[in-house]
C-alpha cells in the first residue's frame, strides 16, 4: 500500500497527464461524427448567444446582398406561382404535384455561427428543441440544401453543412432522374463531389443535381450543385465529378428549416417493418 | 492590480482567436492559434498537475467554440506537460522564473526555441487530429507548417513589441 502511494507520487505528473488525455480522446471519438452533446458544442448557451450578439451586429453589413437575394428569390416563387396556378387551370384532372411535397414544411432560421475553413465544418443556428427542432432536420436556403441538424439544444442547433467531411446528401440529375451521393474532399468549399454514379449515365457540364427524395430529410427536387466537370478515369466504372454548390457557405444569413410532417409516422413504420 | 491585467490579457487573446483568427481561411491551410501564448507565459510558480488542468480548461473553451471537442484540449494538455521540461532544459535556474516567461524573463533564443517547439508540437496535434485519418498527409503538413509559421509570427511578434 505504502509503495502503491509512493509510486502515485513519483508519477503523478504522468498520471495527470494521461488521465486528462485520455479524457479528451474519449470526448473526441464520442463526438467523431457530429457534436452528439449540445453542451460541449457551439449549440450551448453560452457561446451560442455570444455569436447571436456578433451575427446581430454582423448582419447589418449583409443587408444590401439579402435585399438581392430575398428580390430574387421573390421572383422565382412568383414564377412557380403562375406555374401553379395553370396547372390547376388546365390539369386539375391529373394533378402533376407530388404526393411528397405536402409532407413537408419550411421554418425560416438564422445562422448565428458558422465554421467553414475546417474539416469538420458546422454551422450555428438560433432555432433548437423550444421550436421543435429534431436531429436530422435538413436545412436549406433560397439557392438550395444547406445541410442537415446534428445536434439539437435548448435554443439552438448545430447543423452539419454539405461541405463538411462528415456530410453525405443522397442527391440525382434532375434530367433523368439518376442517383448519386454528395461528398465533400475537405479543401475547397464551393466544390462538392459526387460519387456512386455509373459511366453509362449521361453526364454534362452544367446539369443540375436535386435531392432525390429518397430519404424523409429532404422533399424531391430542392436543388444542390451544377456540374462543373465530370470525367471518367483509366479504367474505372464510375465517374469522377465535381460540381459547384449552389449556396455561398461563407455568406449564409437566413436559412429554412425543413420539417416532415410525417417524420414520427415515417420513423416508427421503418422500425416495425425491421427483421 | 498585475492580476487583473493578465485577466484581461487572456480574455483578450481568447476573443481576438474566436473572432479573428478562427475566422481565417487560405484554402483551410491557415488556422494559427495564438491563444498558445497565455499558456507559454504562464509562470513557473505553478505545479505541473494545475498546469495541465488550466491547460485542459482553456483547450475545453475553444473546443467548445470551434465544434471540435476534445482535440485543443488533448494538444494543450500536452504542451503544458511538455513545457517544464524544455525550459528546464533550455534556461539555467529555471525555477527563478516566478514572473510571465516571455523574452523580457529568459534570453531570445531561449525563447524563441520554447516558443517553436511548443507551438508545432500543438498545430500538429490539432491538425492530425483534425484531419480525418491519414489520406491527406501532404495538406495536413502543409497546414501544420503554415498555421504554426503563422502562429509563431505572431507570438513571437507580441514578444519582441512587448520588450
Amino acid at each position: 500500500m505504502n509503495s502503491l502511494i509512493k509510486f502515485i507520487q513519483k508519477y503523478s505528473n504522468f498520471l495527470v497527464f494521461l488521465l486528462l488525455e485520455v479524457v479528451a480522446f474519449m470526448l473526441l471519438v464520442s463526438n467523431r461524427e457530429y457534436p452528439k452533446s449540445y453542451v460541449l458544442s457551439s449549440a450551448n448557451r453560452i457561446a451560442a448567444s455570444h455569436y447571436e450578439r456578433v451575427q446581430h451586429i454582423r448582419s447589418y453589413f449583409d443587408l444590401r446582398q439579402v435585399n438581392t437575394e430575398l428580390a430574387a428569390e421573390n421572383v422565382r416563387l412568383r414564377n412557380q406561382l403562375v406555374q401553379y396556378a395553370n396547372i390547376a387551370e388546365h390539369e386539375l384532372e391529373q394533378p402533376t404535384y407530388q404526393y411528397s411535397h405536402l409532407d413537408y414544411s419550411y421554418e425560416p432560421a438564422k445562422v448565428v455561427h458558422a465554421i467553414t475553413n475546417q474539416q469538420a465544418n458546422t454551422l450555428t443556428i438560433n432555432k433548437g428543441r423550444r421550436d421543435s427542432v429534431y436531429q436530422g432536420m435538413g436545412v436549406c436556403n433560397g439557392d438550395g440544401v444547406v445541410g442537415i441538424v446534428a445536434s439539437v439544444g435548448e435554443r439552438f442547433s448545430v447543423v452539419i453543412p454539405m461541405i463538411s467531411v462528415q456530410s453525405h446528401v443522397s442527391c440525382m440529375f434532375a434530367k433523368n432522374n439518376y442517383c448519386g451521393t454528395i461528398e465533400w474532399l475537405g479543401n475547397d468549399i464551393r466544390h462538392v463531389q459526387v460519387i456512386d454514379v455509373a459511366t453509362h449515365v449521361d453526364v454534362a457540364e452544367g446539369d443540375t443535381l436535386v435531392t432525390s427524395g429518397l430519404t424523409a430529410v429532404f422533399p424531391s427536387e430542392i436543388p444542390i450543385a451544377v456540374v462543373e466537370k465530370a470525367i471518367i478515369p483509366q479504367g474505372a466504372s464510375y465517374y469522377s465529378i465535381s460540381a459547384r454548390v449552389l449556396p455561398d457557405f461563407k455568406r449564409l444569413n437566413y436559412v429554412q428549416l425543413i420539417r416532415n410532417n410525417a417524420q414520427i409516422e415515417l420513423e416508427n413504420l421503418q422500425h416495425e417493418s425491421r427483421p | 492590480m498585475k492580476v487583473v491585467r493578465d485577466i484581461i490579457f487572456l480574455v483578450v487573446v481568447i476573443l481576438l482567436q474566436i473572432l479573428l483568427f478562427n475566422n481565417l481561411s487560405c484554402y483551410g491551410l491557415c488556422h494559427p492559434q495564438v491563444y498558445l501564448i497565455c499558456l507559454l507565459a504562464m509562470p513557473l510558480t505553478l505545479r505541473r498537475e494545475w498546469e495541465m488542468l488550466i491547460g485542459c480548461a482553456l483547450g475545453l473553451v475553444m473546443d467548445i467554440v470551434s465544434n471540435s471537442v476534445g482535440i485543443h484540449m488533448a494538444a494543450c494538455v500536452l504542451v503544458m506537460f511538455l513545457r517544464q521540461p524544455i525550459l528546464n532544459s533550455l534556461v539555467q535556474n529555471s525555477e527563478r522564473l516566478t514572473s510571465a516567461v516571455s523574452m523580457a524573463t529568459i534570453r531570445e533564443v531561449a525563447y524563441i526555441q520554447y516558443a517553436l517547439i511548443l507551438i508545432f508540437t500543438h498545430q500538429a496535434v490539432v491538425s492530425m487530429l483534425s484531419t480525418f485519418g491519414f489520406a491527406h498527409v501532404g495538406w495536413m503538413l502543409l497546414q501544420i507548417l503554415i498555421s504554426a509559421t503563422v502562429s509563431a509570427v505572431f507570438i513571437l511578434g507580441y514578444n519582441l513589441f512587448q520588450r
